[in-house]
């Protein structure tokens, strides 16, 4: 019998290493992939065990914080401002995946980076707080300026220094109460998700830097751009012809100024009256389709924008403008006396100018952020250098100590210098003089472009914008915003001057403490 | 002195005075108890941040219960493998402390079912000088395992719980009368085999093995009956080794594979809870929120683990639906990693390596199949289980022996070691006379 129980031996041995064989696999070698399945929700719970840190303003209003919780986990997120920063801070939550801040330095607030939990030699024994406060460059003052200035209207405050990138107020309405997301009971806060997920109005998306609207007139300050760094272009000349309509070449629809109304003149005039027709043959007939693409994508069109903030929105330029046809001397040559002295005579059409000529006036296929916008108007302000726009500034220690200082970095030059401050001052003049009046706050250096930009509704509804900057006198701009009021009632080249400019104002006083 | 221990003295009185395999027995002993001292300690620290308040208690206790093992052996089954008791003693007690910190309530139950385990294992050696008593009830024993297997399909006593009717109860004690049926069984297989196993050696012929073929029949129907998938395995996994053994002849094997492919595809075309069960086990993340949730929570438990282990008391093993019971398996992998897992593996291997010594050395034909059958019992339960929770064969209802909580489970294998330790003592006072 003994050898019969000798093969038993073996066939034990032989059973238990297939069980340690399938230990292997599920305890090492497949433990990622099974740690990363989607019905694996212990990392969860793991997040929900422990504490992270808070998020704090810029001038130290608690934004996010844990508590102890005696439910299903041992301690629930708090926003204490509720949706005032729901889109900036967003949620971590036990059903829903996480988003904003919670969810972009998730490793940080939890202390899980190697250099939080090792910063001296004592911390290999002891056992430290190692999350990390998030220090915010948003200012409570000015965010709640722009949340009481927009009140119950559906748009998007962007304000930042443009000298740093750091975001000062960042706001959509309609928000959300991240709280309701945070609720520890999956089902509230599953109910919360699908009753702001069904809402038409979309509360949960961050409007400011998630969203594309046209951008209308604001995009003047592109075609701007694009025009003086064309060389033909400068503050005082040409002067484009005082006319009702533009009629585009090759051929298509004629495009005419808010109200059928007369205009032209040099570029800070066009500026100034946002002159629809001399910019869209600025666009088509001066610039061209590779300098326009070019003007764009150098303040970022096209690209997706690097900030701290998850999944933000590519602002578009179109750059297909079908096969080139022939130059502007070719089509305007003739009908205006076949001056061959013209100075934008060898810039070439394409079959599709027409449309060329109505992206320059932020119609047909241009869509922006309104922090893009706010972008724009920033790199102008900075003298042609945008930077990086960044909501976290510090990462502090339980201790007060600095984990980390996120420093400004140049996101891209946008422009030349000169281009730069020829545009701020053309925006100067159109705050004091033209259609971005009602920005205007006493003492302080400010300029600005106001934008309407029809959505083609009936009755008509347009998307009131103002972009600009603000500074005191004598100083650099240290102030660059975007406001955008959507699907707002009415459309005149009035339309985002009354209507975003004073919302704008708000934020600028608040900014500059201005009662 | 009792009459058992002067019997015993009085057969061998030489090996009886060599004490070197109960000090071998004492230091590890000795170890156990700091390793599970020390991880109770841990596991309270990773639950509650602090060194229990009972940690000296606790310590006393285990010496105290390690010490009454040791002593009862050293009296009387001084020769017996050293090995034997600290193994199970270890296995108890990291169950006991990987339930502590699961459910402090079951844990105080668990200690309570630890204690009665030891008086029983104390009991066995007492009432069984020798093996061999056995060897003479063994039709008594086969009738008994046989009532015993029955008892939950007795209204009145029995209890349908989870699914499985395998609980009896008598007055206000509720337990599940199979875990000693298993014993009874193996010592009445054991038993007939050592007279049938001449003529089956020569002949295989039905009308030889009818008395264990009904046994075996009858308790893989009640099994079956009782929806007990993991025992009816047991069952059928003892019948065909013990069998095996002691005809010698490779027939039986493939007649038991044969047996088992027909029997397994009848109960799957027959069974709805079968066929969830394999249809879980071929594919437990087709429903990971339903049928396959314990299975797929074991292995992200598994997974969570990895090789060092979340530390005790650190991971969320209370996760996992049955994680006292069946599933301990998984919590020991999450908190103490591949490392304990793997430990427990060869925990039962050195068990099952221990019994399967005592099988190949004793000298009578009944200690031999008695101790074959034993280990089989614990070498095949351990790995149904641990098979079934790591996704190697479906998954069957059945405790880890000595790690899961169970009361009548631990009661029946401190008996069941007690049975192990006595053939050890009787075969190795055998050897040295």
């Amino acid at each position: 019998m003994n050898p019969r129980i000798r093969r038993l031996g073996i066939a034990f041995v032989l059973l238990y290493m297939l069980l340690f064989a399938q230990l292997n696999r599920v305890q090492f070698f497949g433990a990622e992939r099974l740690q990363e399945d989607v019905n694996n929700t212990r990392g969860l719970i793991r997040e929900f065990g422990r504490p992270r840190g808070p998020i704090v303003t810029a001038d130290g209003v608690l934004l996010a914080r844990s508590l102890p919780s005696d439910g299903s986990v041992d301690f629930v997120r708090e926003y204490p401002e509720g949706d005032l920063y729901a889109h900036i801070v967003g949620y971590q939550s036990l059903n829903v995946a996480a988003t904003g801040l919670e969810r972009v330095y998730n490793d940080e607030l939890a202390g899980l980076p190697v250099e939080q939990q090792f910063t001296s030699l004592g911390d290999l024994f002891a056992d430290r707080d190692t999350t990390a406060t998030l220090r915010l460059s948003i200012r409570h003052d000015v965010q709640t300026a722009a949340r009481d200035a927009l009140g119950e209207r559906r748009g998007s405050v962007v304000a930042l220094d443009p000298r740093t990138g750091e975001i000062i107020a960042l706001w959509t309405y309609p928000s959300f109460d991240p709280n309701r997301l945070a609720d520890p009971d999956g089902s509230a806060a599953n109910a919360a998700h699908d009753e702001l997920q069904s809402d038409p109005a979309d509360p949960l998306l961050a409007k400011a830097y998630r969203e594309i609207f046209f951008p209308g007139s604001t995009f003047k300050l592109v075609t701007a751009a694009a025009g003086i760094e064309s060389g033909l272009i400068d503050a005082i000349g040409p002067v484009f012809a005082e006319r009702e309509v533009y009629d585009p070449i090759p051929a298509g629809a004629p495009i005419r100024n808010f109200g059928g109304s007369t205009c032209g003149g040099d570029l800070v005039e066009i500026l100034r009256v946002s002159c629809n027709v001399a910019f869209a043959e600025m666009g088509a007939e001066w610039v061209g389709p590779e300098g326009m693409v070019n003007a764009a994508e150098s303040f970022g069109f096209n690209t997706t924008p690097n900030i701290d903030l998850p999944s933000p929105a590519t602002s578009r330029f179109p750059v297909e403008f079908g096969e080139r046809l022939a130059d502007v001397d070719f089509y305007r040559g003739f009908e205006e006396g076949g001056d061959p002295s013209r100075s934008n005579g060898s810039v070439p059409i394409h079959e599709d100018s027409a449309r060329l000529a109505q992206t320059a006036i932020g119609q047909n296929d241009v869509a922006a952020t309104p922090l893009q916008m706010a972008l724009v108007a920033a790199a102008i302000a900075n003298g042609g250098v945008m930077m990086t726009p960044h909501v976290v500034v510090e990462l502090v220690a339980a201790d007060g100590s600095l984990y980390e200082t996120i420093g400004s970095e140049i996101s891209r030059i946008a422009m030349r210098t000169s281009t730069a401050n020829t545009l701020a001052d053309a925006m100067r003049v159109v705050a004091n003089e033209g259609t971005a009046r009602n920005l205007l706050v006493e003492g302080l250096d400010i300029g600005g472009k106001t934008g309407t930009a029809q959505i083609g509704t009936e009755p008509p509804k347009s998307h009131a914008w103002i972009v600009g900057f603000a500074g005191l006198p004598g100083e650099e701009p240290s102030l660059a915003f975007a406001v955008i009021v959507e699907a707002t009632e009415g459309a005149s080249e009035q339309t985002g001057g009354r209507v975003a400019a004073p919302i704008a104002r708000s934020v600028v006083k608040a900014f500059f403490g201005i009662s | 002195m009792t009459v058992t221990g002067s019997a015993i003295e009085g057969v061998n009185a030489n090996p009886l005075r060599d004490f070197r395999p109960r000090r071998v027995e004492a230091g590890l002993l000795v170890m156990v108890a700091a390793t599970v001292g020390a991880a109770y300690g841990l596991a309270s620290f990773g639950t509650s941040e602090a060194i229990p308040a009972d940690l000296g208690p606790f310590l006393l206790w285990m010496f105290g219960l390690g010490l009454v093992v040791h002593l009862a052996v050293r009296r009387w089954a001084s020769a017996a493998d050293p090995v034997l008791v600290p193994v199970a003693l270890l296995l108890n007690g990291l169950g006991y402390v990987v339930i502590t910190r699961l459910d402090g309530g079951l844990a105080a139950l668990q200690s309570t079912w630890t204690a009665v385990g030891v008086g029983g294992f104390v009991a066995t050696l007492l009432v069984l000088p020798r093996a061999r008593i056995l060897e003479s009830y063994r039709y008594l024993l086969g009738l008994v395992g046989l009532g015993l297997l029955m008892l939950p399909l007795v209204p009145g006593f029995g209890r349908e719980i989870n699914g499985a009717r395998i609980w009896a109860s008598v007055g206000p004690i509720n337990f599940q009368p199979g875990e000693f049926a298993k014993l009874a069984l193996a010592a009445f297989f054991a038993a007939y085999l050592v007279d049938s196993r001449e003529l089956l050696r020569t002949r295989l012929e039905l009308r030889d093995l009818a008395p264990i073929g009904a046994a075996w029949a009858i308790s893989l129907g009640v099994m079956v009956l009782e929806r007990d998938l993991g025992s009816s395995l047991l069952f059928f996994a003892l019948f065909v080794v013990v069998l095996w053994v002691a005809s010698e002849r490779w027939i039986v094997l493939a007649f038991g594979g044969g047996l088992f492919v027909v029997g397994a595809l009848l109960s799957w075309q027959l069974f709805d809870h079968v066929q969830t069960r394999v249809d879980i086990w071929l594919d437990p993340f087709a429903d990971p929120k339903g049928d396959g949730y314990q299975i797929v929570e074991a292995s992200f438990a598994l997974a969570d683990g990895g090789l060092s282990g979340t530390g005790l008391g650190h991971g969320e093993p209370g996760r996992i639906p049955f994680v006292e019971t069946d599933f301990i398996f998984a919590a020991i992998g999450e908190e103490l990693g591949m490392a304990g897992s793997a430990a427990v593996l060869m925990a039962f291997l050195i068990l099952v390596g221990s019994g399967l010594r005592i099988a190949l050395r004793a000298s009578r034909i009944f200690d031999k199949l008695f101790a074959l059958g034993l280990t089989t019992l614990v070498g095949v339960q351990a790995f149904v289980i641990i098979g079934g929770v790591l996704r190697v064969v479906p998954l069957t209802g059945i405790t880890l022996p000595f790690v899961s909580y169970g009361g009548s489970s631990l009661v029946a294998n401190y008996a069941l070691l007690a049975l192990l330790v006595r053939l050890s003592h009787e075969q190795r006072t055998a050897e040295m006379t």
